[in-house]
């Protein structure tokens, strides 16, 4: 009897044993759950809220612009963006290669738009393609399950409702990352504006986003949202453009079918009523994301469709550089404007001939009809005279060889040369000869669109060289504000007489025997000069021979009117548009447009003429 | 059989503290799979089911004397030894494993009822056995625990083939195994441990153990149950979420939150106040049902009380200590509260052993 006893004592200790063992381990159970349910209870609540809250950036749309009546230019249309949701991705090559294939996307470069955003913060959702086909939206959203990191969002998106003024309005593309370390506002992944009053406005139409906080299940799908911040839309922006006047612009390009520029502006105060650029891209192509095919286009084109011609292409003035050299002579007193000169059709300076346009020459003119015939003796002679110098200072004064301070990005400056520019850009003297060749615009004269714009302003307006702005009012969201026209840049203490003078032989240009008859309207004083600027000299067009290129003359015509009271003013140039009549009948519809608009008429339709081709 | 007298040694606390973790898991079941869009899951009502027939099979299993069950164990062995390779030849197969015998209403998974069979056996062979177990006497017990073992493990279901060690070990212990002998399995066992890890394990079970150790190294793959069992389980707090309020567990971010992972769903909901409430409720019964061993009338009894408590106990805290993402994930369920019929009604008979025990202290 004693054996069992003294088993049964062992069994009781070895289940107490066990007692204890039991309560340390449950003791160290509760212990380790108090740890992480009160311990590091926030660290864990954190997480869960991680878990299962996702912010969304609502994306704000960009603020419309309208033209100076309130006629929506630019606005935004509703598209879809699919994006790839690293927080959730388990494994990413195998979403890319599905995404790919649910999209016919091509992998290689899907898998370069990941990985140029790969470095980024993971729960920065990586954009692959900004505007999804409708296609695409479905094919994403039935592969939900499969495919849960991969978000379809909405966002706004820029639409150019006009297929007119591309370079003028510009076009939107996402931040590049040398623009996210310059500014403070931008992410990666914005969009904001590249070129053009998207780009100089780009902080007014950008506005803020929004965010959507939603409760999302684990395989990323939305139950319900917690609370919502609406997107901020950006300010609306009013431009001095008329929509009209910009069409009337682009109607007279489309009929000729010539590249070229041109920009229109009320020389009271520089309001840019119209501009443009040819030949022009589609803004639209930008702001879904440009294609990779698309872009490889615009920029391998020979015509430079990016480049905005207005601002930044430069081209000899040609005749319409006249009224500069007769300004300069005029008011230093080395002629009065019944100075004459007789013109046989050409002329020696400094040991070479110089030939007038007209064969047999002009006869005796004076300068008003040296201006209305563009008789290039008598601008060698006057200009001979007065020297360049002080050709230089006028026409600086009227706005050539300047910066016309528009608010476009990357405007480039003309050139009205001086001996000291020469000295300074080629370390040589100025030749004698030189001055006669730039009298007539040639030589080593060289302008843009846009300054010669504000040339024909200054003309028109007496000799303020007003600021070209396109922007008229801002609203904030409060309202209207309008924003005052820039101060202009200088003002040239002009003779009323002497200018007088050559705005009489303006008039005659178009009204008289002169060469911009395409311009006239019967009642509206047109005023305005036709230029025909060589590409190539006679002696280099003769050497070309036979070419491929394109050695036509570029045809200028700048204008203003009405002649006594002017309230528009402008320039047409037209590459290799053969003679500048052919721009005067540009600006014939664009100056019919803007009075029939003016006095509430019927707006003329659209042009049917032709160019003449016959040089 | 079932005289009038014993009725009145039923430990009804034991009773009803086991019946309290069956609504417990009723509750939690129902929160865990409500399901706002399809108008919830009936799992809830199947686990009364389960607790019901359960019920029953308590009944069956303290009614008769325990002694004859511990009797018949040799052919209860041998059925079990039936049904476990009927499962492997014709059992349902479901994600890779064959585990169940599909029975019209509900799938049999007979390796839950192994467990109170290796009990019933073992009680039985270590019983008759005076003095303390021999080497021999071990290498029976671990044959008669390696059979079953190894045919759960061949389904493979490997969590449910290790729920059989404590029972051997915890029978030999009572048994009066000697502590040098245990001593002398633990140090086989750490350096069994390398060569097992080399030639034994599986790559997923590498990779299950090597992502416990750090589960950022694969915060997406298999240490992602982990990271989100801890979430789970911190994020409810000192009170929880609330009822059926779990963000974890009602938007899915955790599987198996009706099985595995029913803990941290209740911790998620019902906060620290909740998982004390379980575990207090969970050491009761073990600390009752060693009780009952130790009043046990005979040896027996004892060893049959703590066989099924082994298994019962070993569960319970392996599968708390993973639900709270501090254990590497296994498929084990938590007795009397995981979701599944089988385990729910092999708990609960085995309960009704230890009831069994306890009440016929005194009879002869």
């Amino acid at each position: 009897m004693a054996a069992p006893v003294e088993d049964r004592r062992r069994l009781t200790l070895r289940l107490s044993v066990l007692q204890y063992m039991i309560t340390v381990l449950f003791s160290v159970l509760a212990l380790s759950f108090w740890v992480l349910q009160v311990v590091q209870h926030a660290k864990f609540e954190e997480m869960a809220e991680n878990n299962h809250q996702r912010t969304l950036a609502l994306r704000a749309p960009r603020g419309l612009v309208l033209d100076r009546n309130e006629k929506i230019l630019v606005e935004n249309r509703h598209a879809y963006s699919i994006s790839i949701d690293r927080e959730r991705t388990k494994d990413l090559n195998r979403t890319v290669r599905v995404v790919a294939a649910v999209l016919g996307l091509d992998e290689k470069g899907l898998r370069t738009i990941v990985d140029r955003h790969r470095r980024e913060p993971t729960y920065r959702p990586i954009v692959v393609v900004q505007d999804a086909t409708l296609a695409q939206v479905s094919a994403v959203k039935a592969r939900k399950l499969e495919l849960p990191d991969v978000l379809v969002e909405e966002m706004p998106t820029r639409r150019y409702p006009e297929t007119m003024g591309a370079h003028l309005f510009g076009y939107v593309g996402e931040v590049s990352d040398s623009q996210v370390s310059e500014a403070n506002g931008l992410k990666s992944g914005d969009i904001v504006g590249q070129s053009g009053i998207e780009k100089i406005y780009n902080a007014m139409l950008m506005g803020e986003d929004g965010a959507k906080r939603v409760v999302v299940n684990s395989v990323g799908r939305e139950i319900r949202t917690l609370e919502e911040e609406e997107p901020t839309e950006g300010h609306r922006l009013q431009l001095t453009v008329d929509y009209d006047v910009q069409r009337a612009i682009e109607e007279g390009f489309d009929q000729l079918g010539f590249n070229g520029a041109a920009v229109v502006l009320d020389p009271s105060n520089g309001d840019v009523l119209g501009f443009t650029s040819r030949p022009a891209y589609d803004p639209n192509a930008f702001a879904g994301g440009i294609d990779r095919e698309t872009w490889a286009t615009l920029t391998s084109d020979e015509d430079l469709p990016l480049n905005d011609r207005a601002i930044q292409g430069r081209y000899s003035p040609g005749s319409t550089f006249k009224m500069a050299v007769a300004t300069a002579a005029l008011q230093e007193g080395v002629i009065t404007p019944d100075f004459k000169v007789h013109c046989t059709g050409s002329a020696n300076f400094y040991g070479r001939p110089f030939k007038c346009w007209k064969k047999g020459g002009h006869g005796t003119v004076d300068l008003r009809h040296a201006i209305e015939q563009s008789c290039n003796v008598y601008f060698y002679t006057i200009g001979n005279m007065t020297g360049i110098d002080n050709i230089h200072k006028w026409a600086t004064l009227l706005g050539l060889g300047e910066k016309s301070g528009i608010d476009l990005p990357n405007e480039l400056v003309g050139i009205v040369p001086s001996p000291e520019w020469k000295q300074a850009r080629f370390k040589e003297k100025w030749y004698a000869g030189e001055t006669v060749s730039v009298s007539i615009g040639q030589g080593s004269v060289s302008v843009t669109p846009v300054s010669m714009a504000v040339y024909a302003a200054t003309l028109a307006n007496g000799g303020t060289r007003v600021t070209p702005h396109l922007l008229k009012a801002v609203d904030d969201g409060s309202g209207w504000k309008p924003v005052p026209p820039p101060p202009p840049r200088s003002k040239a203490p002009l003779d009323p007489d002497k200018l007088q003078a050559i705005r009489d032989g303006l008039f005659l240009v178009v009204n008289g025997a002169g060469t911009g008859h395409n311009a006239i309207l019967k009642g509206y004083d047109i005023s305005g000069k036709t230029g025909t600027a060589q590409v190539i000299s006679n002696q280099g067009k003769e050497r070309a021979g036979k070419t491929e290129k394109d050695l036509r003359d570029n045809g200028w015509f700048v204008f203003f009117a009405p002649r006594d009271k002017p309230e528009i003013a402008g320039v047409v140039l037209l590459e290799h548009g053969v003679h500048g009549s052919n721009a005067a009948l540009v600006a014939h519809h664009v100056l019919d447009t803007f009075f029939a608009k003016k006095e509430g008429r019927p707006l003329p339709p659209k042009p049917e003429f032709k160019a003449n081709l016959v040089p | 059989m079932f005289e009038r007298r014993l009725y009145h040694h039923i430990d009804w606390a034991l009773l009803i503290a086991v019946l309290a973790l069956c609504a417990l898991s009723v509750a939690t079941i129902y929160a865990a799979t409500f399901d706002p869009t399809h108008g919830g899951s009936r799992r809830w009502v199947i686990q009364m089911y389960a607790i019901g027939i359960g019920l029953i099979a308590m009944l069956v299993t303290v009614t008769a004397d325990y002694r004859t069950f511990t009797d018949k164990s040799h052919f209860i062995y041998i059925a079990i030894l039936g049904l476990l390779l009927y499962v492997l030849l014709f059992g349902h197969e479901s994600k890779g494993a064959r585990r169940w015998i599909p029975l019209g209403a509900f799938n049999l998974q007979p390796s839950e009822f192994a467990k109170i069979c290796v009990a019933l056996v073992l009680a039985k062979f270590f019983g008759e056995n005076r003095g303390a177990p021999t080497w021999g006497d071990l290498a029976v017990g671990g044959i008669l625990t390696g059979i079953p073992l190894a045919l759960i493990g061949k389904e493979p279901d490997l969590g449910t083939a290790m729920t059989l060690v404590p029972i051997l070990l915890a029978v030999a212990y009572l048994a009066g195994m000697r502590m040098r002998i245990l001593g002398i399995m633990l140090v086989a066992g750490l350096l069994a441990a390398p060569i097992a890890w080399k030639f034994v394990l599986k790559d997923y079970q590498k990779s299950r153990i090597s992502t416990f150790i750090d589960p950022s190294q694969d915060a997406k793959g298999a240490g992602y149950q982990q990271i989100q069992a801890r979430i789970t389980v911190g994020s409810g707090g000192l009170t929880g979420k609330g009822f059926k309020q779990g963000t974890q567990g009602q938007l899915r971010f955790l599987p198996e939150v009706d099985n595995d992972f029913v803990f941290s769903v209740l911790a998620e909901e019902q906060g620290f106040a909740g998982v004390l409430v379980a575990l207090g409720l969970y050491l009761f019964v073990i600390l009752r049902a060693l009780e009952a061993a130790r009043l046990a009338k005979d040896r027996l009894g004892a060893y049959l009380v703590l066989g099924v408590l082994a298994s019962f106990t070993f569960q319970v805290v392996y599968n708390i200590t993973m639900s709270a993402g501090l254990a590497p994930v296994k498929g084990l369920t938590l007795p009397l509260m995981s979701y599944g019929g089988s385990s729910m009604i092999a708990t609960l008979a085995s309960f009704g052993l230890v009831l069994n025990v306890r009440m016929r202290r005194f009879t002869n």
